[in-house]
């Protein structure tokens, strides 16, 4: 060190010196008018001393007093303090509580910089979205104060406990807000939240976001196994659930999970039960307006949802507002929805299609009709009762309730538009639905949680297309089909691998560097893995599974059309074609089902309804399994990796 | 040996100089009780050893739409501090030529040497001997009770001049902050320093008894100089290349390099390349400083003049008058 001088000298003088030297000034009377030369040399230790007199006074050689000085005066050092003068001046006066360094404010955990750190989306893109003013800097609670500004006694939410207006809403968001910044939640921290479709969801969901925290999504059904990798995946910090869900005791296994995972500190519960160990929902209701540090901006991720792993692990998909809110903004005007509508959504909140049409209702300022759980009655009877206009429905929800003779015994007349997703949707029960309600208009809708919305029919397309397809893509979004053999753009009307490209399509899976290399090609599309065929005038059809495709000995063949068939045969409840191995030609087909009945089927049998339907031998299975349970998704997709693993 | 003048009349002199030059106020400290006062080998005979006389110029601060404006404004407006160097500058060559007398523009520098914000020498103690303003609550600022804030500059001159006396009254505090220390036990500098380096106490008398500064905390907050040698350091500790980038390219640090580079003559604004071949810069006729003093002016305003009486002659022939 410099002239001799060391830490510890640095650490016994430096304080003594800063206070002497002039960086610490006192001025005792006033010594120029008063002129008392004696008063003053007294005083001289306060008025402040140049570093030759401070050696004078400890004993230091002048060059140690400065290397001393210097260093202490660096420890005092408050980087970044002329700052403060940007908070002052111009009829700002200063308020210390006003003012907090930027360092300060805009802390991020580290888990949540690995979140963002997977928001990697392809520059030339960004630009083009931005310039094409797809993403602007729109966030959920923008829209949510909006509204609540412009129309605070419109209401927002119906639920079967009543109705909430838009100031409701926004005031309750406020007090969860508050409540979840006191547990010390930060910006891009991930809440996790398993709950129905019930109005502790949305404020919930409003609430984390509010602050900036990042909302993953876990489905109802899920179990200990499930919910501990996803929990532990997206290091979620905090979780609200049920305190229990029909016989699965939520809050006991979520409290069990805080034991095996790090990251998780907090378990809240919903409902007035107190459970030892977790904090009730309600008693995080702070009033107040949130003093929020560092809110969330239109390129935050916001949302973390898992895929349904129909062939590996869930993978984690992390989407920013841009994303979400640009396509449910664009879809506002396609689906013609008005703040009039009130808009029922039997897709669970958990997952994308849900949460799409969630945001499509928010962003119109119209009203969200809240399903907690679908049943065809409870949705027939919420329909009525709610008068709802939009309804977004799975195919399986629409067939239960026409089944079920439902639709006749409730009025529907209100419903002016549905939207179909989730799985095929029949032709046949298409118009059935439609005819069911006179006058209404239907389309169908087709996404993946990495996609959002990516094409739909409009409100206005011609009868035919949302019967025969889910319609053209969504503004800002592009859909193509290429061929899997070389990856080329194929020409209308041709199947072949579906990709999607666009400014609703997600940045990259959270911490999966294998699943991210296949995911997009070199320009940016991502790679759906599902087949399909878009007609001439850019309307969608999907046909089928990439990764469902049988390469029996090169023929290649999607088997979705044969399990169509199979399904439609007297003994059989549900069907799934997967490969298996086979020496000679690579892969063989093979048929696994359920029964509907006690009697069993044949693969004779199948195949004879096969051949009745003039299917190619070629793509007859070769095997028949017959299982008990069919492995399946929530949204009741069959799992065929979990079956092929089985085989 | 300069010749002698009548002192008076000298001082009066040197006033209207500087006034004429801009200065609001002029005076001149008494030099002993500066030396008494100054640390010792900081009295201005350490700077000029046959000093004889101090003189102190003071310039006017900011307009008073900068005092409404915001503290980024106001900062970067600066002072006028330059303005008064210029005066006293000149001022120093004035006495020089004018009477013949060894002076001394003071540099308003800090003393490597003495430590830290130890000047080399006072202005402000200077202009408080003199007369022209008086150290306020506000960390010494002097204050003038017809100017206000002002900036000072001096000049040492080996010439015996006579001196002023102080101000016999200190204009602060002014009688509404003695009565809002009295209510809130601040005055209202203090109440509103944003790095709370203020504070202090009025005595029975309404005058300041006691007054505490803290001059780190306010040249962290006001001077970004304190500030490389910290962004320099927090480069070298940053913990990835962008808190890297950020501490020395973020856009508060970049107005530090970029005051660094205008003060070291570096490339700023434009190469000039469009401004080379456009017609405008290349044929204006008095972009030449040099055609300017050679009564080009003249000469244009009477080219125009008879092209548009000859303009006129035409106009009046086609219409048949
Ligand atoms: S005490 Fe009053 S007069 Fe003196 S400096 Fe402060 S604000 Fe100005
Ligand atoms: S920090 Fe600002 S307000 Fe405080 S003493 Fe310094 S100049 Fe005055």
């Amino acid at each position: 060190m410099a002239y001799g001088v060391t830490q510890q000298m640095i650490d016994t003088f430096g304080e003594i010196v800063f206070k002497l030297s002039l960086n610490k000034q006192t001025r005792r009377g006033d010594a120029v008018r008063e002129l008392d030369f004696d008063a003053l040399d007294a005083a001289r230790d306060e008025t402040g001393l140049t570093d030759e007199e401070i050696t004078e006074r400890i004993g230091l050689l002048p060059e140690q007093v400065g290397v001393v000085r210097v260093f202490t005066e660096r420890k005092h050092h408050k980087i970044d303090q002329h700052r403060r003068i940007y908070h002052l001046g111009g009829g700002k006066r200063w308020k210390k509580e006003a003012y907090r360094s930027p360092a300060e404010r805009l802390r991020f955990n580290e888990e949540a910089m690995m979140l963002r750190e997977a928001i990697n989306f392809k520059p030339e893109l960004a630009a083009r979205y931005i310039e094409d003013g797809y993403w602007i800097n729109e966030t959920l609670n923008g829209w949510l104060a909006d509204h609540a500004q412009n129309t605070p006694d419109a209401i927002a939410i119906l639920h079967p406990g009543g109705e909430v207006t838009y100031a409701e809403l926004k005031s309750r968001v406020d007090h969860l807000t508050n409540g979840l910044l006191s547990l010390g939640l930060m910006k891009s921290d991930v809440v996790a939240v398993q709950l129905p479709n019930t109005l502790d969801f949305v404020v919930s969901y409003l609430a984390i976001t509010a602050f900036g925290g990042v909302m993953q999504t876990i489905h109802m059904p899920y179990r200990d196994a499930d919910i501990e990798f996803l929990l532990g995946h997206a290091q979620a910090r905090t979780v609200i659930c049920l305190p229990a869900f029909k016989d699965f005791p939520t809050a006991e296994v979520m409290l069990s999970m805080k034991e095996k995972l790090s990251a998780l500190e907090h378990v809240i519960t919903v409902g007035d039960m107190e459970i030892e160990g977790t904090l009730m929902l309600e008693s995080l209701m702070i009033e107040g307006t949130p003093e929020i540090d560092n809110p969330p901006v239109g390129s935050d991720p916001f949302l973390l949802l898992y895929t349904s792993g129909t062939t590996s692990n869930p993978k984690g998909v992390p989407l920013t507002y841009q994303n979400m809110m640009s396509n449910a903004r664009v879809s506002v005007a396609e689906f013609k929805m008005t703040s009039v509508d009130r808009n029922l959504s039997a897709a669970p909140f958990s997952h994308l299609y849900g949460l799409f049409n969630f945001h499509v209702a928010l962003n119109a300022g119209a009203t969200n009709v809240l399903l907690p759980a679908f049943t065809p009655p409870d949705l027939a009877k919420m329909v009525e009762a709610t008068k709802a206009t939009t309804v977004f429905l799975g195919p399986a929800h629409a067939t239960a309730m026409i089944n079920a003779g439902l639709m006749d015994a409730h009025d529907f007349s209100s419903v002016r538009f549905s939207v179909f997703s989730g799985a095929a949707c029949p032709p046949q029960m298409m118009e059935t639905y439609r005819d069911k309600i006179p006058g209404t208009r239907i389309s169908q809708l087709w996404g993946m949680t990495e996609t959002a919305g990516a094409t739909y029919c409009r409100y206005d397309d011609a009868a035919d297309i949302p019967v025969r397809s889910a319609g053209r893509a969504s503004p800002g979004d592009e859909v193509r089909v290429v061929s899997p053999e070389d990856g080329k753009p194929l020409p209308a009307n041709t199947e072949g691998d579906l990709q999607v490209r666009g400014c609703s399509v997600f940045p990259g899976y959270l911490n999966n560097e294998e699943a991210n290399a296949d995911a997009f090609t070199e320009d940016g599309w991502f790679r759906t893995g599902d087949l399909a065929i878009i007609d001439d005038d850019g309307n969608m059809t999907i046909t089928g599974r990439t990764k469902d495709v049988i390469n029996r000995g090169g023929v290649k063949f999607n088997p979705a059309d044969i399990e169509d068939l199979i399904i439609q045969h007297p003994k059989v409840e549900m069907a799934a074609i997967v490969p298996v191995p086979d020496p000679a030609l690579g892969e063989k087909a093979c048929c696994v089902v359920t029964l509907l009945g006690e009697e069993s089927v044949t693969l004779e049998e199948l195949c004879t309804l096969l051949d009745e339907h003039k299917i190619a031998k070629n793509k007859w299975p070769e095997r028949l399994e017959i299982i008990d349970e069919m492995p399946l998704t929530p949204t009741r997709k069959v799992i065929k990796g979990r079956l092929m693993d089985k085989l | 040996m300069a010749e002698k003048f009548d002192p008076e009349e000298v001082k009066q002199a040197c006033e209207g100089y500087v006034k004429k030059k801009g200065a609001l106020a002029f005076g001149l400290a008494n030099l002993e009780t500066l030396e008494r006062i100054s640390p010792p080998g900081c009295g201005p005979s350490s700077m000029l050893p046959k000093v004889k006389s101090v003189l102190c110029v003071g310039v006017g601060g900011g307009t008073r739409g900068a005092w409404s404006a915001d503290a980024k404004t106001l900062a970067y407006i600066g002072d006028t501090e330059t303005m008064a160097y210029r005066i006293a500058y000149g001022l120093a060559f004035y006495l020089e030529a004018k009477f013949g007398y060894r002076s001394i523009f003071v540099p308003p520098d800090m003393d490597p040497e003495k430590g830290a914000r130890v000047p080399m020498q006072s202005m402000k103690l200077h202009a408080e001997v003199a007369g022209i303003g008086a150290r306020s609550m506000a960390g010494d600022i002097l204050l003038h009770p017809e100017y206000g804030m002002m900036y000072y500059a001096s000049v040492f001159t080996e010439m015996e001049l006579p001196p002023d006396e102080p101000m016999p009254d200190n204009p602060c505090p002014h009688s509404s902050c003695v009565k809002l220390y009295r209510q809130s036990g601040q005055t209202p500098c203090m109440r509103f320093c944003p790095v709370e380096c203020l504070s202090g106490s009025i005595g029975n008398d309404d005058k300041v008894a006691e007054m505490n500064y803290d001059a780190h905390a306010c040249a962290e907050m006001s001077q970004q100089y304190e500030a490389i040698p910290g962004v320099l350091l927090d480069t070298l500790d940053a913990k990835d290349p962008i808190e890297r980038g950020m501490a020395l390219h973020g856009p508060e640090n970049q107005v530090i390099w970029y005051k660094l580079a205008i003060g070291a003559g570096e490339l700023l604004a434009l190469c000039y390349e469009c401004m080379r071949v456009c017609p405008i810069t290349q044929t204006a006729p008095l972009s030449n400083p040099i055609a300017r003093g050679a009564g080009m002016r003249q000469k244009i305003v009477e080219a125009e003049a008879a092209a548009k009486a000859e303009h006129t002659v035409e106009q009046a022939a086609e219409k048949g008058e």
